[in-house]
């Protein structure tokens, strides 16, 4: 029950609360580049969306397998070579960055030489877009907020597992989709007004972008508020986890004896 | 412990590479292509240079556009003639008759010769400076900060006394200066003849108020149009028709070029070998 809340606080901050493109303003590139129309920003949402998917899959595996101290692969591979305490040790989360960089470049290749195949009039829609989603900021974000929370815990047992990596990057290009997708239907709208001259093209998306990102801040406390509908009341749990301590309530009756005289 | 942690850190990199490699040699397979042969071996004739020049987005666009929709093969016009007639024979075409075209700037006037108002101290672009009223007399002739010369990716304009100046020899017509001059003095006209004349002005003000800011100003004297039928008056101004200049409107155009008061007519072009 608590994972699968989990789960669902994840993917609803990683798609609306949280949106990366109107929150965080990452993956502003393909935003601004491929929002002129509803079916060219749809595929391109799709697109993004199974990239980060699949990098989020293979980023959480290297980096929980091979990277962190005490992967279980890494050490594995070392304890042939070193004492057991040492070999725990092997740090490779340098390599991150560098990892997640391989990982989305060839899931993009693979993305390419799909769409190419098989929706060709998409492929000479994107143009250079499609290529460009190596560089997509947003799909590196996700890689390294799955990292954070796999390395950057005190509690080993609070460090994400698959579920929630994949929750978040899913659901973070389902975000990406809808905020271009709406971005695309206003800029569908906006080829019939009067932009006036300085304020056309990239400057009227960019503010445009703007005014999404304050109707979207809209969503802030949404997360807490679930959060608190749908958990256990926190007060009933302490209540019921700390017996009363006899002491502390010797001393307000004791207080309580002392004011009234 | 430093040699393990980097042997580990290599081989995670080679894995990575050979697993990620081999899916997607095989998704190269699965999911190739079948390419007309036809537009790799034009692409392969092409100059490369992604220019637009011809009106695509590029060399690869203009080939697709050539083997698919049978666009007429010459419209390259960095290529020229050789590269028209070897994509003719991939294609089994015959070329048009191709008449190169090139860039022509409508303004005659070095700095000497134009009326400077005030010092423009501002950012040494054109495009800057067209959006400040009174950095010289002129509001039609040329700038001279040089952004087409900075567009040009065949050094063929320079900047001569404050002025664009074509070079025949290199220019290939590719347009890309008459996209960025703000004042849309740089135009691409056809040239049927190695030399022809042309109107070495812009300005569009009444005779007076054109000879007040430039000494080689076209005033519409209609000396030119009378002498010759290629010159046509508009707006202030005297045209010359490039289209249908041919060798025989020579002698007028020379006598046009003698009669013009104010030195306005040239002829440009290649020069004579």
């Amino acid at each position: 029950m608590m994972y699968l809340l989990d789960i669902l606080l994840i993917s609803l901050t990683a798609a609306l609360i949280n949106n990366f493109v109107l929150y965080y303003f990452v993956g502003i590139c393909p935003f601004v580049g491929v929002s002129r129309k509803v079916e060219m920003a749809f595929g391109m949402g799709c697109a993004v969306t199974f990239v980060i998917s699949i990098a989020a899959l293979i980023s959480w595996s290297i980096t929980t397998m091979v990277l962190i101290p005490g992967a279980p692969l890494s050490s594995f591979i070392a304890g042939f070579f070193l004492p057991e305490q040492a070999a725990a040790k092997i740090d490779l989360t340098v390599l991150s960055y560098i990892v997640y960089i391989f990982a989305i470049a060839s899931s993009v290749q693979f993305v390419e030489m799909y769409v190419r195949k098989y929706f060709p009039m998409l492929y000479g829609s994107f143009g250079v877009f499609l290529p460009l989603i190596t560089t997509n900021c947003a799909i590196l974000f996700a890689c390294l907020t799955i990292m954070s929370h796999v390395t950057g815990v005190d509690n080993p047992a609070d460090a994400w597992d698959l579920g929630r990596a994949i929750a978040l990057a899913f659901f973070g290009g389902v975000g990406f989709t809808i905020a271009i997708v709406i971005m695309s239907g206003i800029r569908e709208e906006l080829e019939l007004c009067d932009v006036p001259e300085p304020f056309q093209g990239a400057a009227i998306t960019l503010v445009i972008g703007g005014i999404l990102a304050i109707a979207f801040m809209g969503f802030t406390g949404v997360d807490s508020g679930i959060r608190a509908a749908l958990m256990p009341s926190v007060t009933e749990q302490v209540s019921t986890m700390i017996p009363p301590r006899p002491d502390v309530l010797a001393i307000l009756d004791l207080s309580s004896q002392v004011r009234q005289p | 412990m430093i040699l393990v942690t980097l042997a580990i850190a290599a081989g995670t990199m080679l894995v990575m590479a050979v697993i990620l490699s081999y899916i997607l040699g095989w998704a190269n397979k699965t999911f190739k292509v079948e390419v007309d042969p036809k537009i790799e071996s034009v692409l392969e004739i092409l100059p490369g240079v992604n220019c637009g020049g011809c009106g695509y987005l590029g060399c690869s666009d203009y080939a697709v556009a050539v083997v698919t929709d049978n666009v007429p093969v010459n419209k390259c016009t960095v290529g020229g003639k050789a590269c028209a007639a070897s994509v003719a024979e991939i294609m089994g075409v015959e070329v048009g008759e191709m008449i190169p075209i090139r860039a022509i700037v409508h303004c005659g006037a070095t700095i000497s010769q134009r009326l400077q108002t005030t010092q423009y101290r501002g950012e040494k672009r054109c495009a800057a400076a067209h959006l400040v009223a009174g950095v010289q007399g002129c509001t039609f002739g040329c700038l001279g900060f040089g952004d087409c010369v900075r567009a040009c990716n065949y050094d063929a304009i320079h900047i001569i006394e404050g002025l664009a100046v074509v070079d025949y020899k290199k220019c290939v017509g590719c347009g890309a200066c008459s996209k960025v001059c703000p004042r849309k003095i740089i135009t691409i006209a056809s040239f049927n003849e190695d030399q022809i004349p042309t109107v070495a002005c812009s300005n569009q003000d009444k005779a007076k108020d054109a000879k007040a800011v430039c000494t080689t100003a076209c005033v519409a004297c209609k000396a030119c149009s009378k002498i010759s039928d290629i010159f046509t008056i508009t707006d202030n101004l005297s045209k010359c028709d490039y289209d249908t200049y041919t060798a025989q409107h020579y002698e007028d155009a020379v006598k046009s070029m003698e009669k013009c008061p104010t030195n306005c007519i040239h002829f440009i072009g290649k020069p004579a070998d």
